[in-house]
């Protein structure tokens, strides 16, 4: 449905932000995108909605329900936004016009892409209310943003992004600012429409836990490189790149106070300095003479595929 | 109990909101509940609860920075709200506390040297034998970075430049208010292995804040759930997340649970 071939994204510097990534979503699917900040997960997702801000340099190739998209071709994404993916982001409140009523907000898309009038867009509005659980939602349509709760706002982007009823819904962080309750309910809501509606998933987060309630499939990003993808309950328990086992021993874990927490040596590198083979050298325990200086290969593993010269299991 | 650094007894934090109308009562809401607890030298409590629960509400009034309604507050048996103003600057050099934004809370305009002196020139002291230097290097971090500005390190050496602050006046009492929330995962690990370290060597009690149960179940010893001000269980860490009694709690150990890898 949408394709990545070798996507590339660079900075005016000429740093890679995002290197040749490769990357099929298929109707239906619910792909989890994990990774620290700086791994390129955002800009990943911005490049499939044509959305990758100004200025960056995009190759490679986006192909859109089988047709090839340039980033910059705004008319063709503005034919696809909202119909084949629409996106929610991390901060509901900034994402929302603080003037606007929540119900014209999510009408407005119906009216401008859909062509409803007024009535016809009012009462599709109230049912996505009704669909995504916001309580009294009639009486919602008419609130301005500040007087919905941090959950009740994220559900109206929710809303506002399912509008035109697209084929995939790109959700950033949308749990990231919600307190844990909260996010338990949001990650559940996406699941069940991305099942009513047999709507694509691509769930985005640093946070394994609530990847792994709500996705089928796992991508784990390092520094612009797609390092390991599989199955998410399998990648998860049994991680073959020596970064995503890394990131897994250094979560702490619930019911045992450790004496120390296993870590991964250093910090993520900025992207002027990260090296030209493996993104990982220099932190990883495994690495080889060639791991710096030549990209490593995506080879099988038991879970998935990774891009490591040495992949498998064991302790970093 | 005398032993105990801390004691928190019965305290009730009450905040009058704008009336709704013009000659309606304004009303009330107590954002902490007749809370108490102890806490002894060396010892690690963690306080979890989501946001609104109380918890930076009860840290602000152990570090003095606001007067509970009711209850008391001892620190090492001496009431800090029954203190002066300048008393409680000076006993301050015993409790110090760590913020969530590491990029608030050091003045991007000074030498973070200049900013981990701040608590020895709030004393009236001086930096006389290095100590600034030998701060940073408890954390991690070198002597002579102590003449670069903020922005020169990255989100988790700024963290470790704010517990640089913290620990300067030789501290018994941490107060962290979510300290490792706004960190990347492995860089998470980095700092409560730091904390969990400085504990060790200097005897640090710490009043650990967070809404994360797994890295609060990480680092403490003792837990408190905490709910629209009032503290829902409390007990060991083992204790609570063995058998939690309550469907937040429940709750909070569903959200820190990654699906076939950390569960119990």
């Amino acid at each position: 449905m949408i394709a990545l071939h070798n996507l590339t994204v660079r900075t005016t510097g000429g740093h890679v932000a995002v290197r040749g990534a490769d990357l099929a979503i298929q109707p239906g699917q619910r792909l989890g995108v994990v990774g620290e900040s700086g791994s390129g997960k955002t800009l990943l997702a911005l490049s499939m909605i044509g959305m990758v801000p100004e200025g960056l340099q995009v190759d490679g190739q986006v192909l859109v329900k089988g047709e090839t998209i340039a980033a910059d071709d705004e008319r063709a994404w503005r034919r696809h936004r909202a119909r084949t993916m629409a996106m929610i982001f991390q901060e509901p409140m900034a994402a929302l016009n603080p003037l606007v009523r929540v119900g014209d907000t999510v009408a407005e898309p119906l009216r401008l892409h859909l062509g409803l009038d007024r009535a016809a867009a009012r009462k599709r509005a109230l049912d996505l209310f009704e669909e995504t659980g916001i309580p009294q939602a009639r009486r919602r349509l008419g609130q301005y943003p500040h007087e919905l709760s941090g959950g009740q706002r994220q559900r109206v982007l929710i809303a506002l992004a399912l509008a035109c009823d697209p084929d995939l819904l790109i959700a950033d962080e949308p749990t990231t600012a919600l307190d844990a309750q909260v996010a338990l309910r949001i990650t559940d809501l996406l699941v069940r429409l991305s099942q009513d509606r047999q709507m694509a998933l691509m769930f985005i987060s640093h946070d394994l836990a609530a990847v792994s309630r709500t996705t089928h499939d796992i991508v784990v990003m390092y520094g612009g490189d797609i390092v390991e993808r599989g199955q998410t309950v399998r990648v998860l328990s049994d991680p073959a790149h020596p970064y995503t086992q890394g990131l897994l021993a250094a979560r702490p874990s619930l019911m045992h106070r450790e004496r120390r927490l296993p870590t991964i040596p250093g910090t993520v590198p900025q992207l002027f300095a990260l090296p030209p083979g493996c993104r990982f050298a220099g932190r990883c325990a495994r690495e080889l003479p060639q791991c710096v200086g030549t990209r490593p290969p995506v080879v099988a593993t038991p879970t998935g595929q990774a891009a490591c010269h040495l992949p498998g299991a064991g302790q970093t | 109990m005398s032993d105990d650094l801390l004691s928190v007894q019965g305290v009730t934090r009450r905040y009058v909101l704008p009336r709704r109308t013009l000659l309606s009562t304004p009303p009330v809401l107590a954002a902490v509940e007749n809370v108490g607890f102890e806490l002894s030298a060396g010892q690690t409590l963690g306080i979890v609860g989501e946001s609104g629960s109380g918890k930076s509400t009860l840290a602000r009034m152990v570090m003095g920075f606001e007067r509970p309604d009711t209850g008391k507050i001892l620190f090492k048996g001496r009431d800090i709200h029954g203190l002066s103003t300048g008393d409680l600057r000076r006993a301050r050099r015993n409790f110090q506390m760590v913020f969530q934004d590491p990029f608030g809370s050091l003045d991007p305009r000074r030498r973070v040297g200049w900013s981990i002196a701040e608590p020895l020139r709030a004393m009236g002291e001086t930096d006389n034998d290095n100590r600034v230097g030998r701060a940073l290097e408890q954390v991690g971090l070198q002597a002579s970075q102590a003449g670069r500005f903020p922005h020169e390190f990255s989100g988790g050496q700024r963290q470790r430049i704010a517990i640089a602050r913290a620990i300067i006046t030789r501290p018994s009492l941490l107060v962290a208010d979510e300290a490792v929330s706004a960190l990347d995962v492995s860089v998470q690990a980095q700092i409560l292995n730091l904390l969990m370290d400085l504990q060790d060597d200097l005897g640090l009690a710490m009043l650990f804040i967070s809404h994360d149960l797994a890295v609060v179940s990480s680092i403490c010893d003792t837990l408190l759930v905490m709910q629209a001000g009032q503290v829902l269980e409390a007990g060991t860490v083992n204790d609570v997340l063995g058998a939690p009694k309550h469907d937040y709690t429940r709750a909070l150990l569903a959200a820190a649970r990654v699906g076939g890898v950390a569960s119990p």
